[in-house]
């Protein structure tokens, strides 16, 4: 048990803004309560909201007034709890990173919420909401430099470490970016919260009249191909409008540092604001995503996969959206050993993977379709879609390419969602070899390189190499 | 390729045979309802279920028990697996983060014993190798935990 003395509160601050943020989930449940005892006045609801409003910043107080945290010389300290104590030792050498996000709430107050990220499962294992600004960069700097127990912490607080600008995105590039995250995703959602306000709209979502009614085709209930080509149109523009605000709403203000040539810092977000920073020598590989209509516009996205789980998903951090291949290239030979591929460096995968693809059509797809066919001869309308495959698998092929070269394995993949993985060869935890049936009669394997915080689907393997050079690969890449 | 130990083909008999009983058990109870409510005739689901327990039961054991093969050397450990679709894993061993050895009832009385390396990668964070004698398994993790820190995390 450390000696630590945890002496410090959040900001008081905390206790309205996280009333604020709960008085929506309160309020929502009177509406029913009221329902269901129908005969009160209106000074009755009054009351009970104000005894429910009051009786949350009670709760709210006690739980802020329980909460202390301390910064000692090995480790930071963290209580909590009003009944039963936790108290929890977060040692220097375990933190990872410390983030600090600001919502808007948070940004009237002059607040932000630290997240100390230490590597482990848990995810809220050390969060202090909300601390002063200046509270949290005074602690990010702390703990940074006394991390390792290389400076004691007087002469930490009196390093301003040297940031270098790297990336900056001006609002043109992020709605332009924005242009490219149309997502018909976020309409099915508000379909959905639609849905379940619906007794109270005044309208009925599923009426189509209406919404034709709202582009103006006259068509009361009567479906024409005005209305529906309308419908579209106006489903597209949804879906772009909510592609752009919701990028707007990220990466606004997008700015990437490079400190003490040792981690990157990026700050970004319109409303939430958040600091996040990425240790050079935890990155796991690199990852660029573009296609062929962003290539057009100089958009490709870099990211970067960490050893720890970020706030949004599989441990992966972009550092560069929509930026120039000049830009990923800046940012690549900042992190380290990367770099993009040279021209003809890397090389496509077997041909037999056309032949494999066209196999395992007739062996499944095709047989399913004959015998369809002798119920519905319809089905036979299915067969082009064959041809489609197998068009496609020659695509595919010339877009999936590998290569191995200054310890760095290249994995691309992708026509168009072109993704390209740069996994230097000494991250590489495992690698796995596997060969199903129809592969093992052609010859042919898949290789995995298997990374730490991979995502699950979405990872660097080779699809129907030659079984030889899945297995010389394999041997070279663990090699380091 | 080093074999596994004769105890595993025992281990993983008992443990198929045991799936197949109670999926033949299940088959039949099937049978039996359907001929009772709707009159389908008997053995309509028995049959094939039973075919396919048997090949399970008594076939299956022994391919994927031919199927498993390892090999250990200064850096490395590969694993290879599978009947169907097959596997080989290749886990370097300066990577792997730490080790255990865990032993079932069933392979306590085979005699066998499984090393599990724990890597700091996703899909293969665990890497199984099953069906080794206890003391080549002790002898095993000894060598990989020398190993252990000494390349780059």
């Amino acid at each position: 048990m450390s000696e630590t003395v945890a002496d410090q509160r959040v900001h008081p601050a905390t206790i309205p803004l996280r009333f604020l943020k709960e008085v929506p989930s309160n309020l929502i449940g009177l509406p029913a309560i009221f329902a269901v005892v129908s005969d009160v006045g209106l000074g009755t609801v009054l009351l009970v909201a104000a005894a429910t409003g009051a009786a949350t910043l009670v709760v709210n107080w006690l739980k802020w007034r329980s909460f202390r945290y301390g910064v000692g010389s090995e480790d930071i300290v963290i209580e909590s709890g009003l009944l039963h104590r936790t108290r929890r030792s977060i040692p220097f050498h375990r933190i990872q990173d410390i983030d600090i996000e600001q919502r808007l709430g948070q940004r009237l107050f002059g607040l932000a919420k630290v997240r100390i990220e230490t590597g482990g499962s848990g995810k809220d294992e050390g969060v202090l909401d909300s601390v002063s600004l200046a509270e949290a960069d005074h602690l990010r700097g702390v703990l940074r430099q006394v991390r390792g127990g290389a400076l004691p912490i007087a002469e930490a607080e009196a390093q301003v470490p040297d940031a270098l600008p790297v990336l900056a995105m001006p609002l043109d590039r992020v709605l332009l970016s924005g242009l490219f995250n149309f997502s018909l995703l976020y309409i099915a959602g508000l379909f959905a919260l639609l849905q379940s306000f619906e007794p109270w709209l005044p309208f009925d979502i599923y009426d189509p009249g209406r919404w034709m009614g709202l582009i103006g085709a006259d068509v009361a209930g009567r479906f024409s191909v005005v209305a529906i080509a309308s419908v579209l149109v106006l489903a597209a523009g949804l879906g772009v409008l909510t592609g752009v605000l919701r990028i707007l709403a990220r990466d606004f203000g997008f700015r990437l540092t490079l400190e003490e040539e040792s981690r990157f810092r990026r700050v970004r977000g319109l409303f939430t604001r958040s600091q996040s920073v990425i240790a050079r020598d935890r990155i796991q590989l690199a990852l660029v995503t573009d296609g062929p209509v962003r290539r057009q516009f100089d958009g490709a996205d870099l990211s970067f996969q960490t050893l720890s789980a970020g706030a949004e998903g599989s441990g992966r951090q972009s550092v560069a959206p929509f930026s120039t291949t000049g830009q990923v290239e800046k940012v690549l030979s900042l992190a380290g050993a990367y770099r993009l591929p040279h021209e003809g460096e890397l090389q496509m995968v077997s041909r037999r993977h056309v032949l494999r693809v066209d196999l395992a059509e007739l062996l499944v797809p095709l047989p399913l379709i004959l015998i369809a066919a002798l119920f519905s001869p319809a089905a036979l309308l299915l067969l082009p879609l064959l041809l489609l495959g197998a068009v496609g698998a020659v695509v595919s092929r010339r877009f999936h390419l590998h290569g191995l070269g200054d310890g760095l394995l290249f994995v691309r993949k992708g026509f168009w969602r072109r993704r390209l993985w740069i996994v230097p060869a000494e991250n590489v935890q495992a690698v796995a070899v596997t060969r199903t049936l129809l592969q093992r009669w052609l010859g042919l394997a898949t290789l995995h390189a298997d990374t730490a915080g991979a995502a699950t689907f979405d990872y660097p393997r080779i699809v129907d190499i030659r079984h030889d050079e899945a297995v010389a690969l394999a041997a070279t890449l663990i090699e380091r | 390729m080093d074999a596994l130990e004769r105890g595993q083909l025992t281990v993983m008999r008992i443990h198929f045979g045991a799936a197949s009983a109670l999926v033949a058990v299940a088959a039949l109870l099937a049978d039996w309802l359907l001929s009772d409510q709707v009159g389908t005739p008997l053995g309509i689901v028995t049959t094939p279920v039973l075919l396919l327990a048997c090949y399970t039961a008594f076939v299956a054991p022994g391919r994927r028990y031919r199927a498993w093969g390892y090999a250990i050397d200064a850096d490395n450990l590969r694993i290879a697996r599978g009947v169907w679709y097959r596997v080989e894993t290749i886990v370097p061993l300066a990577r792997v983060q730490h080790i255990d050895i865990s032993q079932g009832p069933v392979e306590r009385a085979c005699g066998v014993c499984r090393l599990v390396l724990h890597t700091a990668g996703t899909m293969h964070s665990r890497v199984v190798l099953p069906g080794l004698e206890r003391a080549r398994a002790e002898k095993m993790r000894s060598a990989i935990r020398a190993r252990i820190g000494a390349g780059p995390l």
